[in-house]
């Protein structure tokens, strides 16, 4: 298989990812002010409730919220924009005709977009909230260090997995696009799934114990709080071997069906214009 | 050949006028606005699902019965929405009116920019997220001991000075323009981070916090000391309960400011040449 053109695609999302530099400052100061408010909130709630077993420690609750804010950009929050707008104007049939894979082919243009994004941001505040929080005495607000050398080493590999899972469920926002010929939909679905499910709104163990095992479960988790998990060390039942594990069986569950769905839609695909 | 005087449309006249339009154009496509509405109230809704979760791990937010905390939620939310309603125009301002040129037009029209631009549209969509905020309030004040009937007056008259105060926010950022030309993100942290600010109690923060939102951006004044008052519940950081059926205030004294931030930035503008 000739891997140029996924290269190409990737190549060309990612520098687009990283042209916003002003975004990029902008974002981080937004990050940092719903982490400052998150923390304090957390800070007052914890204090004022000393005997109440958490299934994280303020510190790690603290943690989870700096990684998290870290990576938002990672969330599938809707379609590949440029997905959408080529949906709109019909020069989605372009796409169609390359002699390529057509999930490849989106697939690497959204897992660009997505670390595009993601990463310059993710390095920019984990120095702030890190290091620097640490020279400027709010040592106890800062991101604390992974758990050890192995489970930093696994969240890496989580990390990576989570990226991947988050691309395809773009995908699956992508073909969603391509059927509705629209891509508020996907945003309208996405971003309120992708918010709650993922953590991003409250870390998911301290969500009420009868529903953490059904979040545990479903694919959103697969993106953050895993990774998350692996690098505090907080336990999962069954280790970061079940961690991993479900982060593979969504990857390979969501690729599968959404091939299927693409192939689908494809073949039933009715385009405006030209 | 003069136009005879009753073809002129009065200020309140021409905005009706106007908002009916942008009603009428919303619904033209149904389906979308009842998914973006339902996407908007389910968003809203599940994050208060999230605060409500802390409350039930930790047994209070902070010291503070859920009754209140599900107020002051419910307050800001409904502010939020209404500014977000009428306030459109000023949101996209930057990207459609500055670097277009297109403001030039609407200096030559013989009535006031702002009422030009709170015409842009009356966007439906937040209609999710205000009726959310009101189904919180209403369980809020059932569930909060010692609900004053002057809540009945006094919620309102801080909805309306919050709905003032986000309306100033954006006209605030839409003057900003003139000089960045596109908007600035950053002040989304005035706006969502706002709301995020404005729906946990004051004295969950740090002190810095505490007195940005209040003598910078008067959110403590339309969201914190209203609830107090309504609720006949004593203000931990001692500030008599009666403040909070005066502060809603606040919040059209920094409207008025940011109008004339709005009316000095106006007058120093200079077309982009169109």
């Amino acid at each position: 298989m000739n891997l140029r053109p996924y290269l190409t695609a990737f190549g060309l999302q990612w520098k687009i990812g990283l042209r916003y530099r002003i975004a990029v400052v902008a974002g981080l100061v937004a990050q940092m002010w719903f982490g400052a408010v998150t923390l304090m909130a957390y800070a007052s709630v914890y204090h004022a409730a000393p005997d109440v077993q958490a299934p994280l420690s303020l510190r790690q609750a603290m943690t989870y919220t700096w990684i998290q804010q870290s990576f938002f950009t990672l969330l599938p929050l809707g379609c590949l924009p440029a997905i959408g707008d080529a949906a709109r104007t019909g020069a989605i049939v372009y796409d169609l005709l390359r002699p390529v894979d057509m999930w490849n082919w989106w697939l690497s243009a959204s897992l660009a977009r997505l670390l595009g994004n993601a990463v310059p941001r993710a390095v920019l505040l984990a120095c702030l909230a890190g290091p620097l929080a640490m020279l400027v005495g709010l040592g106890a607000w800062s991101l604390a260090g992974p758990a050890s050398l192995i489970s930093a080493a696994l969240a890496l590999v989580s990390i990576i997995l989570g990226a991947l899972l988050s691309a395809t469920i773009v995908m699956w926002w992508n073909i969603l696009t391509a059927r509705t010929l629209s891509p508020l939909g996907s945003y309208a679905v996405g971003t309120p799934l992708a918010v709650l499910l993922s953590g991003m709104l409250l870390p998911l163990p301290l969500y009420p114990d009868w529903i953490r095992p059904f979040l545990l479960a479903q694919p959103f988790a697969g993106i953050t709080d895993i990774p998350i998990r692996i690098y505090l060390g907080t336990p999962i039942p069954g280790g970061a071997a079940t961690g991993l594990g479900l982060q593979i069986f969504w990857l390979a569950a969501l690729t599968l069906l959404g091939r299927l769905w693409m192939r689908r839609t494809v073949n039933r695909l009715e385009v405006q214009g030209a | 050949m003069t136009q005879s005087p009753s073809r002129t449309l009065s200020g309140p006249g021409l905005y009706r006028r106007m908002a009916g339009a942008s009603i009428v154009a919303q619904l033209r496509y149904p389906g979308t606005f009842v998914i973006q509405a339902i996407g908007n109230f389910v968003t809203t809704l599940l994050s208060f699902f999230g605060i409500w979760s802390l409350f039930h791990r930790f047994g209070s937010i902070a010291g503070w019965d859920i009754g209140t905390v599900a107020v002051l939620y419910g307050l800001v939310n409904v502010a939020f929405a209404v500014a977000e309603t009428l306030g459109r125009g000023f949101e996209v301002f930057g990207g459609e009116y500055v670097r277009t040129g297109s403001f030039d037009r609407l200096l030559l029209r013989p009535r006031s920019t702002l009422l030009l631009l709170l015409g842009h549209e009356l966007r439906l969509r937040p209609i999710g997220r205000f009726l959310q905020g009101l189904f919180v309030l209403a369980a809020g004040l059932w569930l909060a001991p010692h609900v004053q009937w002057s809540a009945a007056l006094v919620l309102p008259w801080a909805i309306a000075g919050g709905a003032a105060m986000f309306l100033g926010v954006l006209i605030g950022q839409a003057a900003l323009c003139f000089i960045t030309v596109e908007g600035l993100e950053v002040v989304n942290v005035l706006t969502y981070g706002g709301v995020e600010a404005g729906q946990y109690p004051l004295t969950m923060f740090g002190r810095w916090l505490r007195r940005f939102i209040t003598f910078v951006l008067p959110l403590a004044a339309v969201c914190y000391y209203p609830t107090l008052f309504s609720l006949a519940h004593p203000d931990p950081l001692g500030m008599p309960t009666w403040v909070g059926a005066l502060s809603p205030a606040a919040g059209f004294a920094f409207l008025g400011v940011m109008i004339l931030a709005w009316n000095r930035a106006v007058a120093g503008y200079v077309s982009s040449g169109s």
